[in-house]
């Protein structure tokens, strides 16, 4: 059978191929985590705006935040990559820290991750904002009543409590993300999607013929196995969390981007 | 230099042609990630162990594999091996594929939420398995996971841009608007009238999947 034929996955065990197409790989989980950090910080900004008392804040902030959670990701991405000024591309090519991995100093990934930032964010803040507006009113007056200025009440009661709900949910939106940063591809970035391409150009690697299907099969496993493990974590930070709480954990689901309705495996009532 | 209304009134044609590629293409794929998707979930809910297991792979697979690199194997991958697969084709089967699986665990959710004492009585009426999936549980399913379907197809819209700027090149709505933006050179403009596009169909959806949850709302 083509698929299984040894003669097609010679490739893998000769020469460097292997090797390079795991070198690509790795610039996307670069590529990921800044994403996945900065989402993060930018979610939660976006969260606080969008609950806060002022409808100063609150209604630009909603505004934003639809405008580009509902944009497709890659026509985001393909937008910056054209509008973006070159002058940003070069500040951003000498603001960029030495320490960096080599492939986040190039010029071109700044449109790539504005993009995945700013859907990502928006994505996350809504998460967030549900996770936070899911606790009951009481909480919050209580830590008012206790003499509690608003940062506070929001670092020591709110927070921790509606962020630990929106746990599966931003786990699956960090999935959605890893498995998006292929997009960069499309703008000219040498990821794991453009070197396994280079791969099946022929002769890359001398004499070995690295059938397309073959190759991108095995770029295929290498996402299943990061999102398995990401998908397994999230599952044990939750168990881990209902033991050390002692209580049922209260989920908020559904506005993820792909919803994965994770059911209750776990669940001992299940 | 022309504004943006000129924008949209000179170039027209090509927008509303890959408006309606968009649309098709979901549509389609559409249909395929509910068959198959729900397929997929009465696999995973069955009595039988293997099926369960073919269900999960299929859920594992397809739901942590990017769907560009999907597009590449069912594309690319598929024609080197010899398989003579169509743009067309290849874009809407990946599509729905990949939606599929998320499908089919919206709908487990939803098989779990009816309830372990209705499948019961089902079967100690004297109903098949099959009946009582497709009589008892799947209606239930179905109405519980109506806005778990909605965000889903709304992100299967937004997915399907992938399809138009990968290899497969489909004169989608982004394909059209990069066409248009390489012979006119205004990003901003053309790149604002896809948006709207985007939108019409993202918002449409959205108040569609809306008036279906209130309509099939079960009253009590």
């Amino acid at each position: 059978m083509y698929v299984i034929d040894p003669d097609n996955w010679e490739w893998v065990w000769s020469g460097n191929s292997l090797r390079f197409l795991f070198e690509g790989f790795l610039v996307n989980l670069e590529i990921a985590l800044l994403g996945i950090v900065l989402s993060l910080i930018f979610g939660l900004m976006l969260a606080l705006l969008r609950i806060s008392g002022s409808k100063l804040l609150s209604i630009p902030a909603g505004i934003w935040v639809d405008v580009w959670r509902n944009l497709p990701l890659i026509f985001i991405i393909l937008y910056l990559a054209l509008a973006v000024p070159s002058s940003w591309r070069e500040a951003y090519g000498n603001a960029i820290p030495d320490f960096f991995p080599e492939a986040l100093q190039n010029e071109l990934v700044l449109g790539a991750l504005l993009g995945l930032i700013l859907y990502n964010s928006a994505v996350l803040c809504e998460i967030m904002r549900s996770g936070i507006l899911s606790l009951d009113r009481g909480q919050q007056e209580a830590a008012a009543s206790l003499g509690l200025t608003y940062l506070q009440q929001m670092r020591f009661v709110i927070l921790p409590q509606g962020l630990r709900r929106m746990v599966p949910a931003t786990v699956s939106q960090l999935i959605t993300l890893n498995k998006d940063t292929t997009l960069v591809s499309i703008i000219a970035i040498q990821e794991v999607v453009r070197h396994g391409s280079s791969l099946t150009s022929a002769n890359f690697f001398g004499g070995v013929q690295a059938p397309i299907l073959q190759v991108f099969i095995m770029i295929g496993f290498f996402f299943i196995v990061v999102n398995f493990l990401l998908s397994r974590l999230s599952r044990r930070l939750e168990i881990r969390e209902r033991k050390r709480t002692g209580t049922t954990l209260k989920r908020v689901r559904g506005l993820e981007d792909q919803v994965a309705a994770e059911t209750d495996l776990a669940d001992p009532g299940r | 230099m022309s504004g943006l209304w000129e924008v949209l009134t000179e170039h027209l044609p090509e927008f509303s042609s890959g408006f309606f590629v968009t649309f098709r293409l979901v549509a389609v794929a559409f249909v395929i990630a509910i068959v198959v998707g729900t397929l997929v979930a009465a696999f995973r809910v069955a009595p039988v162990r293997w099926l369960n297991l073919i269900g999960g792979f299929y859920v594992e697979t397809f739901r942590n594999i990017p769907l560009l690199v999907l597009l590449f194997i069912a594309f690319a991958g598929l024609r080197r091996a010899g398989v003579p697969i169509s743009p067309w084709v290849a874009g809407t089967a990946s599509l729905g594929l990949y939606t599929a699986a998320y499908i089919a665990e919206a709908l487990r959710s939803g098989v779990f939420a009816v309830g372990k004492g209705q499948v019961d009585a089902a079967l100690s009426l004297g109903l098949t398995y099959p009946r009582t999936l497709r009589l008892i549980v799947l209606p239930q399913a179905f109405r519980t996971v109506i806005p778990a379907l909605g965000s889903l197809v709304i992100a299967m819209i937004k997915n399907s841009a992938i399809v138009g700027a990968s290899l497969l090149a489909l004169p989608d709505l982004l394909k059209e608007a990069r066409q248009i933006q390489s012979e006119t050179f205004q990003t901003t403009e053309v790149f604002f009238w896809a948006a709207v596009g985007y939108m019409i169909l993202t918002l449409s959806a959205t108040f569609a999947f809306r008036y279906f949850e209130r309509r099939f709302e079960i009253k009590r």
